[in-house]
């Protein structure tokens, strides 16, 4: 610079806010070496002293040859601003605007009524002043960040359009089917670092954020989209981009997800390895390679995953998102979207329990699922609160159900009496919150579908009744399988005092009769109601049989099949009854009537209708009838007989 | 109250702890129509507080000459009476005249309601803008953007020579009495104005603030108080302090500014900022309350008042509606109080409602009486003070005494460090046999490794057949100062080498100087993507049983490079360079050299021992002139072609051959790393070979210029970046560049010898060699035993070979095993007494020695890295 001799320099403002500009900057580089936490506190304050040096630049009228600095604080603060902000960056950059206020208002123009996007227009095509290019574009940036975070992508696309229109209209980016924004970006050219201005987050670092972060989420918006390849594409260049471990391993874990929706399994796992490769502490990706390994019906692999990532999920707990002294802008902080957050919720370590029990319980591991049952209501006991989570994504089902479960995987091992003790608690702790009789479920399955006025307050009634409904339905599964312990104890008394009172249970709920089937909203609760009165009417008959009461039984076979028609047990057990009563005739005509044709219709019976709930599936098993080959054959013989001696 | 004035002509003045209010009224007190026409007189009247409001003390009055209607008060304050010495209130009045002219009477009151007149004037202009009261007493005001005042000593008016376009402030400064502080349009010196770059402040924002002196009728600079760049936005400006320290004005200036802002300034530079909550701000005031705090009071021209603490600079209070704002020790407590009289529709006293606070400790408002318990408070709040004062001190000598204990500390530690030093010296003058010992044992493992024990195996073995042809090529380049010569040798030649060099003897002959020139070998491998470059003489190969393994492993390595490149890409392993200094060639003139391979031939011997003989073999002949370097024959040819770089094989060879090679780990701990790609790319400008993509050439302007890089990431967090440079200061110059791009958290490492992974791959293979060795070497010495031996069961068999789990089927089996068992437990008693021949042992030693040499080279490159 040229001065002349003898004259002193006088200590203008400008070069005493470049010193200070870049004194902040020089304390910066130095405080964020001194690890994540005291940079943490040292970029707040460097927040606070950026704003206030822009508060002192924007005290005096703008002028063209003090904004290149100007802007390059405000940029400086910005990332200051963004980088601490500990909540999702929201809103309009209010800094950018001002900035672009005080550009147009140096340039002798106005845009005060203008929106940001129109504001840059103008800007960009107005100021044509080569010492504002590079800090214009670098603070275009800087609100391309600003808008990737709240997804505008389209204002992104328009911003970088008129850059790089700005830039040279001749050489427009190519786009033969690539993603117009990332092209844009990739074309865009990062401007040349000043002399005299010290960025504390390069542009050049800025872009490749920028680049990652707009391919991730473009790729998460296809993904939800179900374009799938699109996502795949979008996703693979996200993982080839500038990022940190925390996010490289979040995009392995969405790329794992997109190709299990594609029904690649094997890619995905792949991917979902190199997530945990990338960044262990990526616990979601874990729990999709569990659902992965589901698929392939690799139940070994899939219990193991499970296992490793409760032990995981035990050993850490949750971190918040660490800050990152080196880049105020990180790709985490531009991305967030609900679907990111849904692919990576985290589950808690209960949820990872209860699915390790249910899945060995599915996978007929009873020693297994016992185990991880009893860890399960153990965690529950502990802190009911901090453990369950409460959003609509849990695994967990209603508590009294997994008591049920638990109590069946007892059952199924052969720990009776345990069984009995855990649905005892169950009994006691749904005694009092059952109305004695339901008949307002009745009246609202009469009609379900008709649309009321007060529709709010029937959906609250609905759901009360619901409620109910499902208290009524756990306590009298808990009566079942009582019984069906009892059985297996050999107290056959004891199991038909249990029946009974799970029929007593279910006699609040009047029986609906076959022509009245329930329809609507209660359905699915009322086929399982139904189901339990069928087994639990099955059980008793079969005792009373044991008992040799074989009129009893024959009774109780005879309701069951009113209530379930066709059911293959209990017809089974009613001709066996009516065999054992020597009403031979009618018993061969029930077989006839029920049985005689399907002969593998066990599998079907499964198969028909909506799955019954897992803890009823070992009382299933249970009620099934044990000797239906020789029954067939004495009956077979007597038709024989008849046949050949009508008279006999 | 008597004599209630006519509100709008009413002036407030606080002095002394009392309010002044001053208005102009008509003689005689007489009501009606006469009134304007009667005689002005201005009167005061003294408040004081009392039982909470201001009461009447005295009043007095000053006859004007001329009607009611033509005079009026233009402006008060309170200035230095300059013959006493003493600060009197002040009053300047109008008094139009029958002509245009207009009279002005400044009168200064004394304490006995007297007003004394301090000097008249007559304008043919009315005051209207910046009209300021200073000491004599005395006024100045602007007038078409010219400065005039009553000089306090001759008592007529005067003008300042200079242009201004106004007066923020007007006060005494020590050593310069009155000074004006004002602002006037930029004037730039020529050289200021010719150059378009300036940065001053004043060539930016086009004004700037001037300094004049009044008593000594001098400009002043202005600097000291202000950047000009504030001279565009000040509105009000108040200097609190000013003091000369060695010959320079210190100051602090507070200002406010046309964009809301309060403006704190030391010495000249701003150093505090504070928003104001209205528009417009006008005036600003100072207050200082108890606790020595410094108040800056705004007003606005909206009648807002806002109040700001000068410590921290944020807005303690803020009215709205306020008449006017006076400061004044009005309660009597040693310190300011803001009195604030707020507008009244009532259009009664002025004196009606009122506030006087000092945001501590004393708050009055207009018509409750606080009497009572100011005086607790007050006692309350002053122990508060005196217990916080006592608490600084004690915090004070306690930093003072831990900054002792400090020193202390560090004196203590500084000797201790110093006696250890000693200790040590005095223990290694006893001892100093040990380092040096440590030396040598380090330079011995070295030098054994430079110079390999050559083999014992018999001189005259086989004659190792070479092919007839086995160059393929032979050629040289001239890169900067080197000469550079290479050979490439067919393929299957190659690979049954080891250990090859080139040498480079001069044809003619030269009695003066020795035939074999000296010159470095390379081997550059441009197919590995890792250890791009390996220096024979240092490469360790492995044993041939082992290459097995490895030879998989590179199989599967080539098959893609096959994918990613073309198939010259490999040709880059066969060739042997040599690297030789020009310059003492070129001194002949026209020069011929004898190139000749040097190498160890391998060859496998039955046992799979690995013997090796060494051969010179004859490549060719070059010629080099002057004259064909002059033709740049030799020279490397590197163009840019698009999104390429175009070159022979050779030239790239030659560039890599002549350069220094450097290899870095990079890792970075948390985030990806492809900034270096970026950074090659973009700021390096660098373009990929069109031969070998992985290596890149630099085209950057400059020193840095015909650097080649080679970037081979192994994970997204970690690479290895090779550099050819010509020279160290490049290789400074491109790290210096890629540390700004690195993400901060990297971690750069040097490669000495080869990267971990390759190293740690050599030590399992060498150790695993080692282990090789001693078995075979030992089941030779075993098998020689044998024969020399009369055995009873036949040889070569071992229980341990035929499968153990069918022999013990049976009972019978069982005692068969038993017996085996048996057989072979005295035959290894046997054979731990056997005794074996000198050479043998020499033999077998030699070969172990040197397995454990080669891998514990590896162990301290290993080490090293």
């Amino acid at each position: 610079m040229k001065r002349r001799r003898g004259a002193a320099p006088e200590p203008g403002c400008l070069r005493a806010w470049a010193a200070e500009s870049e004194a902040l900057a020089g304390r910066w580089r130095a405080a964020r070496c001194a690890g994540p936490r005291g940079a943490e506190a040292a970029a707040r304050q460097q927040r606070g002293a950026f704003g206030e040096l822009l508060l002192r630049m924007r005290g005096l009228p703008a002028a063209l040859p003090a904004l290149p600095l100007e802007l390059t604080v405000v940029y400086n603060s910005l990332l200051f601003v963004m980088g601490t902000s500990d909540r999702v960056v929201e809103g309009e950059a209010e800094g950018i605007r001002q900035g672009l206020l005080r550009v147009l208002e140096a340039c002798g123009s106005s845009g005060q009524d203008l929106s940001t996007e129109e504001l840059w227009q103008k800007v960009l095509q107005e100021v044509t002043d080569e010492e504002l290019r590079a800090p214009l574009h670098r603070l275009a940036a800087l609100q391309a960040a600003w808008w990737l975070a709240t997804s505008r992508l389209r204002s992104v696309t328009g911003l970088f359009q008129l850059l790089s229109s700005a830039e040279d209209s001749g050489r427009a980016p190519c786009s033969r089917g690539e993603n117009k924004l990332l092209a844009l970006l990739k074309a865009w050219r990062v401007p040349a670092k000043g002399v005299s201005t010290s960025l504390v987050q390069s542009a050049e670092n800025l872009k490749e954020t920028l680049c990652t972060a707009a391919a991730f989420l473009q790729g998460l918006q296809e993904l939800e989209a179900g374009n799938l390849p699109a996502a795949l594409s979008l996703l693979q260049k996200a993982a080839g981009g500038f990022c940190s471990k925390r996010v490289l391993a979040q995009i392995y874990t969405c790329l794992g997800c997109c190709a299990q929706q594609m029904g690649k399994p094997q890619t995905a796992l792949q991917h979902l390895k190199r997530a945990l490769q990338v960044d262990f502490q990526c616990l979601p990706a874990l729990s999709h390679v569990a659902a992965v390994y589901q698929e392939l019906g690799e139940t070994d692999a899939e219990l193991q995953a499970l296992g490793l990532l409760y032990e995981a999920l035990e050993k850490n707990p949750p971190s918040a998102a660490s800050f990152s002294p080196y880049f105020l802008i990180r790709t985490e902080l531009l991305v967030h979207t609900p679907i990111l957050t849904s692919l990576l919720r985290r589950r808690q370590p209960s949820e990872v329990k209860y699915l390790l029990a249910q899945r060995c319980l599915q996978e007929g591991r009873v020693a297994d699922a016992v185990e991880h049952y009893l860890d399960f209501l153990a965690v529950l006991q502990e802190g009911l609160q901090q453990q369950v989570p409460l959003d609509g994504g849990s695994a967990l089902p209603r508590i009294p159900e997994a008591f049920l479960e638990a109590a069946s995987a007892l059952e199924q091992d052969g720990r009776h009496r345990d069984a009995i003790t855990l649905c005892e608690e169950v009994i006691s702790r749904t005694t009092d919150l059952i109305p004695r009789a339901l008949l307002l479920v009745e009246e609202g399955l009469e009609q379900p579908e008709s649309p009321s006025p007060g529709m709010g307050l029937a959906g609250g009634l609905l759901s009360q009744k619901r409620e109910s409904l499902h208290c009524l339905t756990w306590r009298a599964a808990a009566y079942l399988h009582q019984g069906w312990a009892w059985v297996k104890l050999g107290e056959n008394k004891e199991a038909i005092t249990q029946f009974s009172r799970c029929l007593s249970e279910l006699l609040r709920f009047p029986l609906c009769g076959p022509g009245a089937e329930p329809t609507g909203n209660l359905l699915a609760e009322v086929e399982v109601l139904q189901k339990i009165r069928l087994l639990s009417l099955i059980g008793r008959g079969t005792q009373f049989l044991e008992l040799g009461k074989h009129k009893e039984a024959l009774l109780d076979f005879q309701y069951g099949l009113q209530v379930s028609p066709g059911d293959p047990a209990a017809a089974s057990y009613l001709v066996q009854a009516l065999w054992k009563l020597n009403r031979k005739q009618e018993a061969a005509a029930h077989w006839q009537k029920h049985l005689e044709r399907p002969t593998g219709e066990d599998g079907q019976q499964e198969g028909q209708g909506r799955p019954f709930p897992l803890y009823l599936v070992s009382c299933v098993k249970q009620a099934a009838f044990p000797q239906r080959e020789s029954l067939a054959r004495s009956i077979q013989d007597y038709l024989r007989t008849m046949s050949q001696d009508p008279f006999s | 109250m008597a004599a209630v004035p006519p509100g709008d002509g009413e002036h407030a003045l606080p002095y002394g702890g009392e309010v002044l209010v001053l208005w102009l009224a008509a003689a005689g007190a007489g009501a009606g129509a006469g009134r304007a026409e009667a005689a002005a007189e201005l009167r005061v009247r003294r408040m004081a507080l009392g039982a909470g409001r201001f009461a009447h003390r005295s009043s007095g009055a000053f006859g004007v000459r001329g009607r009611r209607r033509d005079a009026g008060i233009v402006c008060c304050g309170c200035a230095t009476h300059s013959p006493t010495g003493v600060v009197l209130p002040c009053v300047l009045l109008r008094r139009k005249k029958r002509s245009d002219a207009v009279k002005y009477l400044l009168l200064s009151l004394h304490g006995s309601n007297r007003f004394e007149l301090s000097c008249q004037f007559e304008l043919d202009y009315e005051l209207k803008e910046d009209v300021r009261l200073f000491g004599g007493p005395s006024v100045l005001w602007r007038h078409a953007d010219r400065l005039f005042y009553i000089s306090p000593d001759t008592r007529t008016v005067l003008s300042a020579p200079v242009q201004l376009s106004s007066v923020v402030w007007a006060g005494e400064i020590e050593g310069e009495g009155t000074v004006v502080l004002g602002v006037r349009t930029a004037r730039l010196r020529e050289s200021e104005a010719e150059d378009e770059l300036s940065t001053s402040d004043r060539a930016i924002w086009g004004t700037e603030f001037f300094g004049y002196a009044i008593e000594a009728q001098k400009m002043l600079a202005s600097t000291c108080f202000m950047p000009h760049a504030y001279s565009r936005v000040v509105s009000s400006v108040h200097v609190c302090k000013s003091e000369m320290l060695k010959e320079q004005l210190r100051t602090s200036v507070v200002a406010v500014t046309h964009k809301n802002q309060l403006i704190w300034f030391q010495d000249g530079r701003p150093k505090g900022v504070c928003e104001l909550p209205y528009e417009k701000p006008c005036s600003i005031k100072t207050a200082v309350t108890s606790g020595n705090q410094l108040l800056l009071i705004v007003s606005f021209a909206s009648g807002n008042i806002c109040v700001v603490r000068s410590e921290n600079l944020q807005v303690a209070s803020k009215w709205q509606k306020v008449k006017s704002v006076l400061v004044d020790d009005f309660v009597g407590s040693g310190t300011e109080q803001l009195l604030l009289l707020f507008k009244d529709d009532s259009n009664a006293d002025l004196l009606n409602t009122f506030k006087i606070t000092d945001l501590g400790r004393v708050n009055y408002e207009s018509g409750i009486n606080y009497e009572d318990d100011v005086p607790a408070a007050e006692g309350l709040q002053e122990n508060g003070l005196l217990t916080i004062q006592a608490l600084e001190k004690r915090l004070q000598a306690g930093l003072t005494s831990v900054r002792e204990l400090q020193q202390h500390l560090g004196l203590k530690k500084r000797v201790l460090t110093e006696s250890c030093r000693a200790l040590i010296d005095l223990v290694e003058e006893r001892s100093h046999v040990l380092p040096t010992a440590k030396k040598e044992g380090l330079v011995s493992l070295w030098d054994d490794v430079e110079n390999p024990p050559h083999s014992l195996s018999k001189e005259t073995s086989s004659t190792s057949k070479v092919p007839d042809h086995f160059v393929e090529k032979l050629w040289q380049r001239v890169v900067g100062e080197s000469l550079v010569v290479g050979v490439k040798l067919t393929e299957s030649f190659y690979l049954s080498l080891s250990d090859v060099s080139l040498s480079l003897v001069v044809d003619q002959d030269f009695s003066s100087i020795s035939p074999i020139i000296e010159c470095r070998n390379k081997i550059i491998k441009l197919n590995k993507a890792f250890s791009a470059l390996s220096v024979s003489s240092c490469q360790i190969e492995p044993p041939p049983k082992k290459m097995k393994l490895d030879l998989h492993s590179k199989n599967d390595l080539k098959k893609e490079v096959h994918k990613k490149c073309s198939n010259i890409h490999l040709e880059g392993a066969k060739t042997v360079t040599a690297v030789t200094s020009l310059s003492p060639l070129l001194a002949f003139h026209c020069v011929c050299c004898v190139v000749l391979l040097h190498a160890k031939k391998q060859k496998h011997q039955n046992d799979g021992l690995q013997k090796s003989k060494k051969i010179t073999l004859l490549c060719g002949k070059i010629l080099l002139s002057l004259e064909d370097i002059s033709n740049g024959k030799y020279s490397v040819k590197m163009l840019r072609d698009s999104s390429y770089c175009t070159g022979s094989m050779e030239d790239i060879l030659a560039v890599l051959a002549a350069s220094m090679r450097f290899s870095f780990q990079i890792q970075s701990s948390d985030f990806t790393l492809t900034s270096v790609n970026s950074w090659l790319l973009g700021e390096m400008e660098c373009t990929p070979f069109k031969e070998c993509h992985d290596h890149i050439f630099c085209h950057k302007a400059g020193n840095v210029y015909g650097t080649v890089f080679n970037w081979t990431l192994k994970s997204p967090f970690e690479g290895i970046l090779t550099l050819f440079c010509r020279s160290l200061t490049v290789l400074f110059q491109c790290l210096h560049s890629l540390t700004r791009v690195l993400p901060p958290s990297c971690d750069v490492k040097l490669l000495k010898s080869g990267s971990k992974g390759v190293l740690t791959e050599q030590l399992a293979l060498a150790l695993e060699k080692e282990m090789l060795t001693s078995r075979t070497s030992l089941s030779s010495k075993e098998s020689k035993a044998e024969n020399s031996l009369t055995r009873q069961n036949e040889p070569g068999k071992n229980i341990s070979d035929a499968p153990v789990a069918s022999l013990l089927d049976s009972e019978d089996k069982v005692q068969q095993f038993r017996m085996k068992l048996q057989n072979e437990r005295e035959e290894s008693v046997l054979n731990m007494n056997q005794t074996m021949n000198g050479t043998l042992y020499q033999e077998m030693t030699l070969k172990i020695a040197e397995a454990q040499l080669s891998s514990d080279m590896i162990v301290w490159r290993l080490s090293k890295s």
